[in-house]
């Protein structure tokens, strides 16, 4: 009677259960919101229940989980416009108060919150694949699939960041470590 | 010292993109050169630092997947058919389960396409029903979910488009409010949705979504907005930008 895919789904959830950190805090730090995060998380994996005749191996399913995700963020975007960055402040100063009641040194918690400002001028297209590379352990191949952009273009602006990111470090003198 | 590498050779041993042999090659290459490793040290401090960020924990409370939506049901792209699949077996049997069999097989027999007819309308209905009383649910999320499964709905009735109307009057978060305008905003060649919005306008207080609404008032050059918006300007508790804009928007629309 009715063809049960039984296996397939089962198996995307538990799939979704293993990369839903990993998801959520790409969300989050692209956007600093994590309320919103947490919805588009939810909402990626219905895109991905809803179009899975689209997903092949399961070897590429972190490239696809991205992806999809990169969709989902690019809507957020369009919704919420310009304006989205007022909730992203006032996100980042409570944690900036949360923070200050903790013991940690001072200097850590500037040289945070410097980093944190100098990540999000960076353009949406860098920061995401600045945020895929050093916290998702992707390579450049996959990175550039992600994107859809070649992976020369991923290397560039790869560095390109990283450079910038570390002289907006030199100028303010924080580059002790 | 004259180095042959860039500086971005640096930046792809950090982040793991190297080969096994050239990593080796530009570690030995490291030993020699003060100008890599100055880099290389600045460049690392940045990425430990990176490393220090932290990210809150995912609540809890959306832990569990809906089960409904995991209801076994056959490949296909439209998800709401096979959700309503479920519950049309349950009731109209084998009947549901054959056309639901056949992906890309042509209906010869006249009666099936009968069938088919009365099940889609069925399952119309249905997926209708479902997003309603979705749109009621305590999770914001699933208010969400619901609000985007609209688009599926070609034409929205009445009734879909009152729901709609009313969350966005009503629903206490602002995420919720901005999916049921970005919803609204396809069904705008409907005059009773145009008025709608209009009304809306006063009725909001975020900031985030006052600027969405001038945004639409805009995009559908409805002039009828401006007093509406006029009224927005004199909120005591504007926000500056918000301001800004919606004098820009009423600065067009007149």
């Amino acid at each position: 009677m009715l063809r049960v895919k039984n296996g397939d789904l089962r198996k995307m959830d538990l799939l979704f259960k293993r990369h839903r950190d990993a998801l959520f805090a790409f969300l989050f730090r692209m956007t600093g919101q994590r309320e919103a995060s947490e919805d588009m998380t939810q909402n990626v994996f219905y895109r991905m229940i809803r179009s899975r005749h689209t997903f092949t191996g399961s070897g590429e399913f972190k490239t696809w989980m991205f992806h999809l995700a990169r969709n989902v963020l690019k809507d957020h975007y369009r919704i919420n416009s310009r304006y989205g960055r007022l909730a992203d402040i006032s996100d980042y100063d409570e944690r900036i108060e949360s923070d200050s009641q903790s013991q940690g040194p001072v200097e850590k918690k500037e040289q945070l919150e410097l980093l944190q400002t100098a990540i999000q001028s960076l353009s949406t297209e860098d920061r995401e694949i600045i945020i895929l590379s050093r916290f998702h352990e992707l390579k450049y191949h996959q990175v550039a699939q992600i994107m859809d952009m070649s992976v020369a273009a991923v290397k560039t602006r790869m560095h390109r960041s990283v450079a910038q990111l570390k002289n907006m470090f030199l100028k303010s003198g924080k580059h002790e470590m | 010292m004259k180095c042959e590498f860039d500086k971005g050779i640096i930046t792809d041993y950090l982040s793991n993109q190297l080969s096994e042999e050239e990593r080796l090659q530009f570690e030995s290459h490291l030993k020699e050169c003060a100008e890599c490793k100055e880099e290389l040290e600045a460049q690392q401090h940045l990425w430990k630092l990176m490393g220090e960020s932290t990210v809150p924990a995912y609540s809890s409370r959306l832990d569990n997947l809906d089960p409904f939506v995991i209801e076994p049901v056959r490949k296909d792209s439209r998800s709401w058919l096979q959700v309503a699949a479920v519950f049309i077996l349950v009731v109209a049997g084998f009947a549901a389960g054959y056309i639901i069999r056949r992906p890309a097989v042509p209906v010869v027999d006249n009666s099936y396409k009968m069938q088919v007819d009365s099940l889609s309308a069925q399952m119309h209905d249905m997926r209708e029903m479902m997003m309603l009383s979705l749109l009621e649910n305590p999770s914001a999320s699933e208010r969400i979910r619901a609000v985007s499964y609209t688009s599926e709905i070609n034409t929205a009735n009445d009734k879909v488009v009152e729901a709609l109307l009313t969350t966005l009057n009503n629903d206490a978060n602002v995420n919720v409010r901005l999916m049921t305008l970005n919803a609204l905003m396809h069904y705008t060649d409907n005059p009773a949705v145009r008025e709608g919005l209009v009304q809306s306008i006063v009725n909001q207080e975020s900031p985030l979504v006052q600027s969405a609404m001038a945004d639409a008032m805009l995009k559908m050059q409805e002039k009828k907005a401006v007093p509406s918006l006029k009224k927005l300007l004199e909120q005591k508790k504007i926000n500056t930008q918000v301001k800004i804009k919606i004098e820009h928007t009423i600065s067009r629309l007149i």
